[in-house]
């Protein structure tokens, strides 16, 4: 679905990542986790051709990709409901893109401007857009970075509902191993100086995954290992 | 009207009187204002003699000079928007392209518009388009300049957002770049409103055939001593600088103020 091989890349003569290897199966949720500019953002910007890279390949064969910033990235003088449809294909998706926003709680918002939305529904339409366009391979930097736990949780919930229903591949980097742990197949440790993967987790829980997981001894000993890896690898 | 639109005059109407207060104060402390023969005004006329020297002739004679200086100055602002927002988007398509342009612009911008109205009437005649060709060369620089700021500005997440849509480049020049830099764009549309007023009364100065524009027709008026209507045309000229003002900040209310939260 994706592949990345051996990939490095510098900006200015500073190594930001050196030979990054990594492949994600169909349907396959992938996560890195790693301290603040270890260049996890450079890893996934190469990933969907934004960036490319010194040395190294990326291969995308037949997948479509959908990207979310770090920030929502909405256009402001577009409305909600036309921010939605950015990415979408065509009229047909219409009805698609209505029930992903009726999804997001932004249905009696459709017609607003998007600084009238608080930070967690403009994330959310960031997401809503993201789907819209029926990618094969959601390549996600820190989706929900700046949102307040009650809201994250209610949205990993939401990501994973959507999964099962119409199953996509993703990379999700993330600062918060719990919500690593809670939503992805496997954790990558990825360290930095220059940026590195130096570890990889295997996550043995079940789908699909409820929220009463997040209390469960198995969640609490997969997060642990993936922090003890983080510890090791110096960050 | 409510309390707080009423709140919203208070400081307005206070600075109007203040200035009607000093132009009393100074027409009435120069020395020798008054003919003594008919009290008429011969230097700075108070307010409520502004209108004694306006005869029937002299009316239209301004009325004419408003309409070729306001004509001017709106045709040359608007060549000055095409022009303008062209060189900026140019501009900003390619580094190499800004710094082949760049310093053209700023030597014609640094040059005094008195310095380069004698060579433009001397190439285009004393004729309305050299008029306007003034204007233009006065008025389209903020303009050029903001909007080249604008499309700088893009944040890398929506240029991104463009590259995986795989929009083409004239898509994103019509759905990212205007859009993001209307903002700035109609910032420097408000100063090259008022630079098109002033460029067209200061390049009018050198025409010296055909109907005078407001310019011209203040050198008139004061090489003829007659301060009334010399100061009723100036009154005019503020106006219509005013006036453009205004509109620029009504089409940015219209088009911008909606979305556009800073
Ligand atoms: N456009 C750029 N020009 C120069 N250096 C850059 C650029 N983008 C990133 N870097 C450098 O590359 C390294 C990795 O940056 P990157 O943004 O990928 O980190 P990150 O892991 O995403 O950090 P964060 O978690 O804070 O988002 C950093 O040292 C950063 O300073
Ligand atoms: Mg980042």
């Amino acid at each position: 679905m994706l592949s990345i091989t051996a990939v490095s890349h510098s900006f200015n003569g500073a190594p930001a990542i050196t030979d990054v290897s990594l492949t994600v199966q169909p349907g396959e949720i992938v996560a890195i986790v790693g301290p603040s500019g270890c260049g996890k953002s450079t890893l996934l910007r190469i990933a969907a051709s934004l960036l490319s890279p010194d040395a190294g390949e990326v291969h995308t064969t037949g997948a479509r990709l959908g990207y979310i910033f770090q920030e929502p990235a909405l256009l402001p003088w577009l409305r909600v409901r036309d921010n939605a449809t950015l990415l979408a294909d065509a009229a047909s998706d219409a009805p698609f893109v209505e029930s992903l926003l009726a999804r997001a709680g932004l249905t009696e918002h459709r017609d607003k401007w998007p600084h009238e939305l608080s930070g967690g529904m403009k994330m959310r339409l960031s997401l809503v857009r993201t789907m819209a366009a029926r990618p094969s391979v959601v390549l996600a930097d820190e989706p929900f970075g700046a949102l307040d736990q009650i809201t994250r949780h209610h949205l990993h919930d939401e990501l994973l509902a959507l999964h099962s229903t119409q199953p996509f591949a993703m990379v999700l980097v993330t600062h918060a191993i719990d919500e690593a742990v809670y939503l992805a197949d496997r954790v990558l440790t990825m360290s930095p100086a220059p940026g590195r993967i130096t570890a990889t987790t295997t996550v043995p829980l079940a789908r699909p995954r409820h929220a009463g997981l997040r209390y469960d001894a198995n969640f609490a000993a997969v997060c642990g290992k993936v922090a003890a890896s983080l510890t090791a690898a110096g960050a | 009207m409510s309390a707080s639109r009423t709140k919203r005059w208070r400081a307005p109407l206070a600075s109007v009187s203040v200035f009607v207060g000093l132009w009393y104060g100074l027409a009435y402390s120069l020395d020798n204002n008054f003919a003594s023969s008919d009290g008429s005004a011969l230097i700075v006329p108070p307010p409520h003699k502004l209108f004694e020297g306006l005869n029937t002739r002299t009316v239209e004679r301004i009325a004419t000079a408003t309409g070729i200086s306001v004509a001017t100055a709106f045709t040359g602002l608007i060549i000055a928007v095409v022009l303008g927002s062209a060189l900026g988007l140019f501009m900003a398509s390619a580094r190499a392209v800004e710094r082949a342009i760049w310093p053209w612009l700023i030597a014609v911008q640094v040059t005094p518009v008195i310095v380069l109205t004698p060579i433009i009437v001397r190439i285009f005649g004393p004729s309305f388009a050299a008029r306007v060709f003034v204007t233009v060369v006065v008025a389209f620089f903020p303009i050029a300049s903001n909007v080249l700021f604008g499309v700088r500005s893009i944040p890398q997440s929506w240029r991104d957002l463009f590259v995986l849509r795989g929009a083409s480049r004239a898509v994103t020049i019509r759905e990212l770049w205007i859009p993001a830099s209307l903002p700035s764009f109609f910032a420097g549309l408000r100063i090259s409103a008022g630079l098109a007023v002033i460029g067209s009364i200061v390049g009018d100065f050198f025409f010296t055939r055909g109907d005078a524009g407001l310019g011209r027709l203040i050198n008139y008026f004061f090489l003829d001593t007659r301060s009334g209507p010399m100061f009723v045309t100036a009154l005019i000229a503020s106006f219509v600088g005013f006036g453009f003002f205004g509109v620029a900040g009504l089409l940015r209310k219209l088009f911008v103020d909606p979305w556009h939260k800073p």
